[in-house]
């Protein structure tokens, strides 16, 4: 019983911070992601493919639209998993593209973002159309719709994060020497595929619980940009990894809180562009790789830094 | 093409080789030796909505939208009348009666603010004889769809017909559409839509006017028995909280405040500040119950609910409210009187008693 | 493996091809004793393609490749594998000590992170090529003799028996060739098999002891003097060495107008 009126009293001090339970949940849910989505989103980019995360994210439409209509429930994780299910048929596809066509990577992926993001539209608006009840609501997931995130929801996408941070860390050695040198990992007898497509699954997976948090149009934003904003800052892979899961966090921490002190402003574009702000200012003054450091550096050096 | 269609009397006549008039084809309905006396009906029922419109500035301009009559479908002997809302079809049905066939476009359950048409649904939009909408931007989507079609088929929005004095205004100005559960107001439309009927169908101009009047008369019992009714709320407890704002009028007729997690649209979002203010307002008030609706999803509310419990105040679902929609015949909500008196019950049940109701 | 038996590596009848493109045709090849094996021939031979035929990197139409007998995936822990440098972008965020790291991931399994042991190792191979000032080095900014010096580090730590070189010499100055050279015959002084791809065939001559001559097919293989025969190389070289008379005779002809 102690431990509930300190719960609440505690709350009751926070909300005094302007930090209510609701609050308090969305920052807990979508700082998880924030942190999940940038440690894999730096796999993806060390490995090149950084657009992979836009695929999947684009191809889930079409799994919320068809769980909701197979199912009649518009619970989260019921939607959530109809998305997972259709943003790896996405990668699937994308995959089977490359290797069994002469397409291009870039063609494949702008093929299977555009064809998957289609369907999924006309499924949505077809359900809206209709007026399904409910159906309204699931229009959110091209935007996020992080106010309705319960408790529940909130731990749900943390658990998930926190898993896939886990898992990360568990072949970390390997992620990382397939993303440097391919070839040697498959001549040394690492199953580059299985590699490959277990990442890709990864980034589904994050790309999936990131829809509550900014929706399907930004989601992917959350994979690239805390990457992108890290790699300026140092070159070592560890400390890389650390400050994406950081920035990836902070960028959520601060849409979220923005967006709780006003009506009607929405979190997912918010966290975009605090990710986006944070990358701009990391492009700009990092040490070493940014570019003040780079002009300064070439008007007082002459010769280059190799030995 | 279409455009000939409804107004062209003289094709019709040319089907039935009489040159004018109401004639031809009907079954059990017109005589033919009243073509004359047709055009006669036709002159003073128009005489009567013109009259109609001089008693006061409604909210349309006191226009019957489409100005012209349409032509009865050759199937079936009734005119055909197309509805958009389950509210509007029993409005329609308690004022016709079995005189007409009302077809309805949204079944029970549906969202009006966010319903799409299809090109089926204009197709019967254009089969029917009379168009009948709740009007004032309910039906968002449709909206365009009806003001493109309103000069080939007749279209009588409700709601626009209402004094405009009496309408209230949601946010951003544009006027709330949610009239049909304030019973007083809604008692004003029976007697338009007998005279939109009378237009098509003069025959039975007597028989709408008196069924209407009979339904006026029961809708302002209704609304009277509601006030009574909801009075028995403490002042205190008089808060209604629902999914999106559609019982402004309710609460304006009854005296209950009311909020709305979503807007007037269901189409708008609710933030996270939004719900952290519904928070504070229920926990301060200490507001027993909040309310979902049979036509919006329940999410946001479950959230305004834990996020109320995290602050050690209990507030449960008081029940599920009829708003957008009535429901299926079977259910306790199949008639406006019916939705309302069910609303009213689940209110009072959850508010004054302070538990949900089952 | 069984050395007295069967050849440390044996090409039987081996045929790659990129669609309908062959790139190597039917190579016949057996190398019994550990020595320092170069493998020369022009460009577009399909040199490269060899060694990946042998590391399972390319998928072989014909014929197969044997170590000891064995097929790679019994003996992965065996073979060490030196790729082209411009296989990698260098401008990833690991450092010399990191690379080299991933020679003893094989070893290791899944799961496991390099610990002691494989650190020791790592700065003993690193000590052998010469880097071992340069251990903590973003890899980016070595120069092309030391990035070639880093995967030769890398392939040490692996302690295979058998070493594929894809032209380790490319790009890199002659000091550094000479060092990596000196790492090369210390390996088969030590007993090991080490095969290399290599371009330069003035020091192909001087570095071998055995050769083959590819150009699609396997024109000659033996004792490096044997095999680089004026004649074998005309075989081998005839198309390059046209265009080098026909390079030669313009540059003559524009001298005598001048």
């Amino acid at each position: 019983m102690t431990l509930a009126t300190f719960g609440q009293s505690a709350l009751i001090a926070m909300a005094g911070l302007g930090l209510t339970h609701n609050t308090l949940v969305v920052l807990g849910g979508v700082a998880a992601v924030g942190c999940g989505a940038g440690v894999v989103g730096s796999l993806t980019l060390l490995r090149k493919r950084p657009l992979v995360g836009d695929a999947a994210a684009h191809a889930t439409l079409v799994g919320v639209a068809g769980a909701f209509l197979a199912t009649g429930r518009r619970d989260l994780p019921t939607l959530l998993a109809g998305a997972a299910v259709s943003a790896v048929a996405g990668l699937l596809v994308l995959v089977l593209l490359r290797r069994f066509t002469r397409t291009r990577e870039d063609a494949a992926t702008a093929i299977v973002i555009g064809v998957s993001f289609g369907l999924g539209l006309a499924l949505l608006g077809g359900i809206t159309a209709r007026g399904m009840p409910g159906g309204g609501g699931l229009e959110r997931f091209l935007l996020g719709q992080t106010a309705a995130l319960t408790a529940r929801d909130a731990a749900l996408l943390a658990a998930i994060s926190l898993l896939a941070i886990v898992v990360v860390m568990a072949v970390l050695k390997e992620l990382l020497l397939v993303a440097f040198d391919p070839a040697f990992a498959a001549a040394t007898g690492w199953p580059v595929g299985l590699l490959d497509a277990g990442l890709m699954v990864l980034i589904a997976v994050m790309v999936v619980i990131g829809l509550p948090a900014a929706g399907a149009v930004l989601v992917t934003a959350l994979v690239v940009i805390p990457p992108v904003a890290a790699r300026q800052w140092t070159e070592r892979v560890g400390v890389m990894l650390v400050l994406a899961g950081l920035f990836g966090l902070v960028a959520a921490v601060g849409g979220v809180a923005v967006s709780s002190l006003r009506s009607g402003l929405a979190t997912g574009p918010l966290v975009v562009l605090v990710a986006a702000a944070i990358c701009l200012a990391s492009v700009v003054i990092a040490p070493r790789r940014g570019l003040l450091a780079r002009r300064l550096r070439s008007r007082f050096d002459v010769g280059g830094d190799r030995s | 093409m279409f455009f000939e269609k409804p107004k062209n009397w003289a094709r019709s006549g040319a089907r039935s080789g009489h040159s004018n008039g109401f004639s031809g084809g009907f079954p059990g309905g017109w005589p033919a030796a009243t073509s004359r006396s047709g055009v006669l009906w036709l002159t003073v029922a128009a005489a009567v909505l013109a009259a109609a419109g001089c008693g006061g500035p409604t909210a349309d301009g006191g226009k019957l939208e489409g100005g012209k009559l349409a032509r009865k479908a050759a199937v079936g002997g009734r005119p055909r009348i197309l509805v958009t809302t389950t509210v509007v079809a029993d409005l329609v049905r308690q004022v016709a009666g079995d005189r007409v066939e009302v077809d309805c476009l949204m079944p029970p359950g549906i969202d009006p603010h966010s319903y799409k048409a299809t090109p089926r649904d204009a197709e019967r939009l254009l089969e029917a004889d009379l168009v009948v909408a709740s009007g004032l931007h309910l039906e968002g989507r449709l909206a365009a769809l009806l003001a493109r079609l309103a000069d080939r088929v007749a279209v009588l929005s409700v709601a626009d017909r209402l004094p405009a004095n009496r309408i209230l205004e949601a946010a951003g100005g544009i006027p709330d559409p949610h009239v049909w559960f304030d019973a007083g107001l809604w008692s004003l439309l029976p007697a338009e839509v007998a005279r939109a009927l009378a237009a098509i169908d003069p025959a039975g101009a007597e028989t709408y006017a008196a069924r209407a009047e009979t339904y006026a008369a029961r809708l302002r019992e209704a609304d009277a028995e509601a006030r009574e009714r909801l009075a028995t709320i403490p002042p205190d407890r008089r808060v209604l909280v629902t999914a999106h704002d559609a019982f402004r009028y309710f609460g304006r007729a009854y005296g209950i405040e009311v909020v709305g997690v979503q807007g007037t649209s269901t189409a708008s979002e609710a933030g996270l500040g939004d719900i952290n203010r519904l928070v504070e307002l229920v926990v301060s008030r200490r507001i027993p119950a909040v309310f979902v609706e049979t036509s919006v999803a329940d999410r946001n509310v479950a959230a305004l609910i834990e996020g109320a419990r995290a602050q050690g105040h209990q507030v449960s679902i008081g029940g599920r409210l009829y708003s957008d929609s009535l429901g299926p015949p079977e259910s306790d909500g199949g008639t406006l009187e019916a939705a309302l008196a069910a609303n009213v019950e689940t209110i009072v049940t959850a508010l004054a008693a302070g538990e949900a109701a089952p | 493996m069984n050395a007295g038996q069967q050849p440390l590596v044996e090409f039987h009848d081996v045929t790659v091809a990129y669609g309908r493109r062959p790139v190597l045709w039917n190579i016949d090849l057996a190398i019994a004793e550990p020595c320092l094996f170069g493998v020369i021939g022009p460009n577009g031979a399909g040199k490269s393609t060899l060694l990946k035929a042998a590391l399972g990197l390319v998928p072989v139409v014909g014929g197969f490749v044997r170590f000891g007998g064995l097929p790679l995936r019994q003996v992965r822990g065996r073979v060490g594998y030196v790729p082209q440098r411009e296989s990698v972008d260098w401008d990833f965020p690991v450092n010399v000590m990191d690379v080299v790291l991933m020679g003893t991931y094989g070893r290791l399994g899944w799961l496991r992170w390099p610990g002691r042991r494989e650190r020791a190792v790592a700065a003993e191979c690193l000590e052998r090529v010469g880097l071992a000032d340069l251990a903590h080095r973003q890899i980016g900014r070595l120069s092309g003799g030391q990035q070639q010096r880093v995967f030769l580090a890398r392939a040490l730590a692996q302690e295979a028996d058998i070493y594929l070189l894809d032209e380790p010499m490319a790009g890199v100055d002659v000091r550094s060739q000479e060092q990596i050279f000196g790492v090369l015959a210390a390996l088969r002084d030590a007993g090991r098999l080490v095969i290399v791809v290599h371009h330069d065939l003035r020091t192909a001559a001087e570095w071998f002891d055995q050769v083959a001559l590819i150009d699609r097919r396997l024109v000659a293989a033996g004792p490096t003097a044997a095999v680089l025969t004026t004649d074998n190389l005309q075989k081998t070289y005839a198309g390059e060495i046209e265009l080098l008379e026909q390079l030669g005779q313009a540059v003559a002809d524009r001298g005598r107008t001048e």
